[in-house]
This record gives structure tokens, sequence and C-alpha cells, in this order.
């Protein structure tokens, strides 16, 4: 509940910086929505798919090196 | 990666001991099907989470984050 | 200006004579103009360096904390705010503490008046009313105050203390006439591509000194985040993950804290707008959880608070 008012903070920041909507998911699901689990993986990955890799945020090593 | 079709994502799965794995958990045993994209990582709850670990596992060069709870 | 400071001085002498505080927290002239530098006032003579002027861009709650004994703070608006801010997160208690209040006339940008002068050096700045006489070598010129303003105390919202043991000069207007929703989160209409463009561009000249962090009255972490090694959250190069992380991370750990005292952008060499970050947060905040920090004493802040019915469509 406490993480839930970071979460959308952190969201909201994050999203304003220029990181997809899709890339960043958050999601209650108890120990015996198994079935929830499953679907929200796949919502998960499907969302992250149509993005394509991730751009930014990424450290290079061979950029500072 | 040039074809989005193939590509095949890495997604941080941060699921809280409690609620999320124990649901990954009881996926496994009631054979449920998911994609093998999350690498999922055991947080002791959500309230652990922190935006350290999202910005490290974006740094680290995953495709996506998923938090759950 | 130099008639509060003179009051400011006065007050101080006061204090320390009577043995009210152990020291007083204010601003003194800098070596160079335009750079008016936290002082520490522990005599009455020591007081006699203590002024006021249209540069007094620290913020003095900063040095409050982890400090024994009574202590005096001349406080605007913003510092007052933070004072509150740490008092309710129990750093001092309000016993200790004495706040010599004036009113905020909003401080100036010395990069805007120097940006007036290229290449030219600035040898004095001369306090009138409304306006600022600058001088150098072979030139003069007197510019109006109010359109060299920081660019936070032009949408200030709270330029009195909220707490005063005493008042120097009479309380004023609150606001500059700025309104912060036009400006706060300049980033928002953009499509997420152009947002990581400007983010970019705006840390580009990143040099990670830590100035901003070491200037701002909310970071009194024994080891922050980046002087940690191990497990090291965050990188030290230049590289723009690295900066990046640093600046988000700084930025949230503001979050329902930072009331937008501008101190972290004066204290940059690099001249970096860190506010474009800060005040989407506190844009979010203030929306989302109708709260503004610093304004009252005992206040719960948010990020330690939570409400059966607050916002969460976006999770699944």
């Amino acid at each position: 509940m406490f993480a839930r008012r970071r979460f959308a903070v952190l969201k909201n920041l994050l999203e304003y910086v220029g990181i997809e909507p899709g890339r960043l998911h958050f999601s209650w699901i108890s120990s015996a929505e198994a079935e929830k689990f499953q679907k929200t993986v796949a919502a998960v990955t499907e969302a992250v798919k149509a993005l394509g890799p991730a751009q930014h945020m990424i450290k290079d090593i061979r950029k500072v090196a | 990666m040039s074809d989005n079709a193939e590509f095949s994502p890495r997604i941080a799965a941060f699921l809280c001991n409690w609620c999320s794995y124990g649901a990954a958990d009881l996926a496994g045993v009631s054979r449920l099907q998911y994609p093998p994209n999350i690498q999922v990582i055991r947080i002791p709850c959500t309230g652990r989470m922190s935006p350290k670990f999202i910005l490290a596992a974006f740094r680290k060069g995953v495709d996506g984050v998923w938090v759950s709870g | 200006m130099e008639a509060i400071a003179q009051k400011i001085r006065e007050a101080a002498k006061r204090l320390l004579s009577e043995g009210k505080v152990d020291v007083v927290i204010g601003y003194a002239k800098g070596s160079v103009p335009m750079r008016e530098y936290p002082y520490f006032a522990y005599t009455p003579e020591e007081a006699e360096n203590l002024t006021w002027t249209s540069f007094c861009c620290n913020n003095l709650a900063l040095y409050t904390i982890r400090r024994p004994g009574r202590m005096a703070v001349v406080a605007q608006g913003c510092v007052s705010r933070n004072l509150v801010n740490l008092i309710n997160e129990n750093q001092f208690k309000r016993e200790d503490l004495y706040v010599i209040g004036v009113n905020s006339p909003g401080m100036v940008d010395r990069r805007k008046v120097q940006a007036l002068f290229p290449g030219k050096t600035i040898t004095e700045v001369i306090e009138e009313p409304e306006h600022l006489l600058v001088k150098g070598q072979g030139f003069e010129q007197r510019i109006e105050r109010k359109k060299f303003l920081r660019s936070n105390c032009l949408t200030c919202v709270q330029r009195n203390p909220v707490i005063s043991d005493e008042m120097i000069g009479e309380k004023g207007p609150e606001g500059h006439g700025g309104n912060i929703d036009n400006v706060a989160a300049p980033w928002e209409k953009l499509i997420p591509a152009e947002r990581w463009a400007e983010l970019q561009e705006t840390l580009k000249d990143c040099i990670r000194c830590y100035a901003c962090r070491d200037a701002c009255p909310l970071c009194y972490c024994h080891v922050c985040f980046v002087d940690e090694a191990q497990p090291q959250w965050c990188g030290k190069t230049q590289d723009e993950a690295d900066v990046a992380t640093f600046h988000i991370l700084r930025a949230f750990h503001c979050a329902g804290r930072c009331t937008d005292c501008g101190a972290c952008e004066s204290a940059c060499p690099q001249g970096i707008k860190m506010r474009r970050l800060t005040s989407k947060i506190e844009k979010d905040i203030r929306e989302l959880y109708g709260y503004r920090p610093g304004m009252e004493i005992g206040a719960t802040p948010p990020m330690s608070l939570f409400r059966p019915n607050d916002p969460q469509d976006f999770i699944k």
C-alpha cells in the first residue's frame, strides 16, 4: 500500500523521462491466482515485444571505457 | 534482432514472496504454460522494491520490468 | 534590502549576546559579486558579517542538520518550509530552533544577469528597491530585478515564512504571479522518444560533482546511494545511463519533500535545469495526494501514508 504510492510516482517519473509506458508493469496477484499470473505474464511479454528492444537507460561499456 | 516477430524480450520480474511468487509456483504445479521471457527475482515483499532495482535492471539491458505484489 | 540586513544583524547580535542561541545561520557577502554564501555567526562580532541581498540562493535549512545546540536561522518562505520538513522528519526539535523570518523578495539568478553581459566581468552589484545597478569595467547598467528572478522564485507560492519566532520587516505578498502548473513538467506534451532526447539534452553537461545533492536540504542520508559501492546501484561514469540514473533517483528521493527552493539549480556549476525533473514529481504529489511539503508542523509526508482509495489504474 505504501508501495502503491511509490510506484505511482515512480512510473509517472520514468514515463516522463521517456521510458515507454509499456516497459514497466505493476500488478497485484494473490498466491491463489495462478491463472491471473499466467495471463499477466503473457500480457507483459506481449506489450514489451510490441515495443521492441530497449533503447534507453542501458549502460554501454564501450562508450565510457 | 532485425525482425520484431523473432524478437524475444528479456523481462525482469520482481515477485513478492507471499503473493506472486506463490502464484508462479502454483502456475508451475498446475502445469499452466506461460512465455519463458520473464526472469524471476524474488523479493520479500513489494515494499522491498526500490527504484534502484528497476533502474539497475534497465541499465543491465532488460527490455521490460514487471513488479508484482 | 540593506534595511532588512541591518535588522537581521541587530537580531543576531541580540540573540547571541543574550545567549539564546549558540549560532546564527545566515548569509554573508561573497568574495565575488552575486555569490552570497552561508555564514555561521557564533559571536556578536561575527554577526556584523551577516547580510541580506538578492543573491541569497543557498537553502540554510541544510546547515541545521546534525548540528548540536540551539540555532537561529534566517528563513524566507522556502527555507522555513524545509525547516518544517526537517522537524517533521525528527531531525531536530522545534525548541532548538529560532527562526528569524524574512519575506523573500525573490532571489535573482546570477546566470541570467551574467548572460546580459557576455564575456564581461561584473565587479559590483548595487541593490536598489526594484532595480539592480550592475557595474563592471567600462560599463554600468540598471536592470529590473523582477526580470532576472530565478525561475522557481517566479512561481513561488510561499514567500513569507511558515514558522517564525521573529519577523524581520513586513510580511509581503505570497506569490510573484507565476503559476507553477503552467511551467511544471515541461515535457509532458512530448512523445517518449522526444522526452528521452530532452532528458539527454538537459543532462549532457552533468559532471557528476553532486553539488545539487550537497546543496539540497533534503539530502542527509549517512551514505548516499551514489556512494554505495556494494552493491553499486549507480555507476560512477558519465555514461548517459549512469547520469540519468543519478538524476532520476535524486529526484525521486525528493518526492513529497521538495519545496522547490531552487538550491540545486543555483548550486550547479554547469547550469543544469534539474527542476524539470523535480517539478514533475512535485506536481504529481500535488495532484495525486493533494500535498504541499513543509506547510505545517506535524503533517505526515505523503510517502509514509496511504489511503485505501489511492489511484491505482496503472496496476493490473
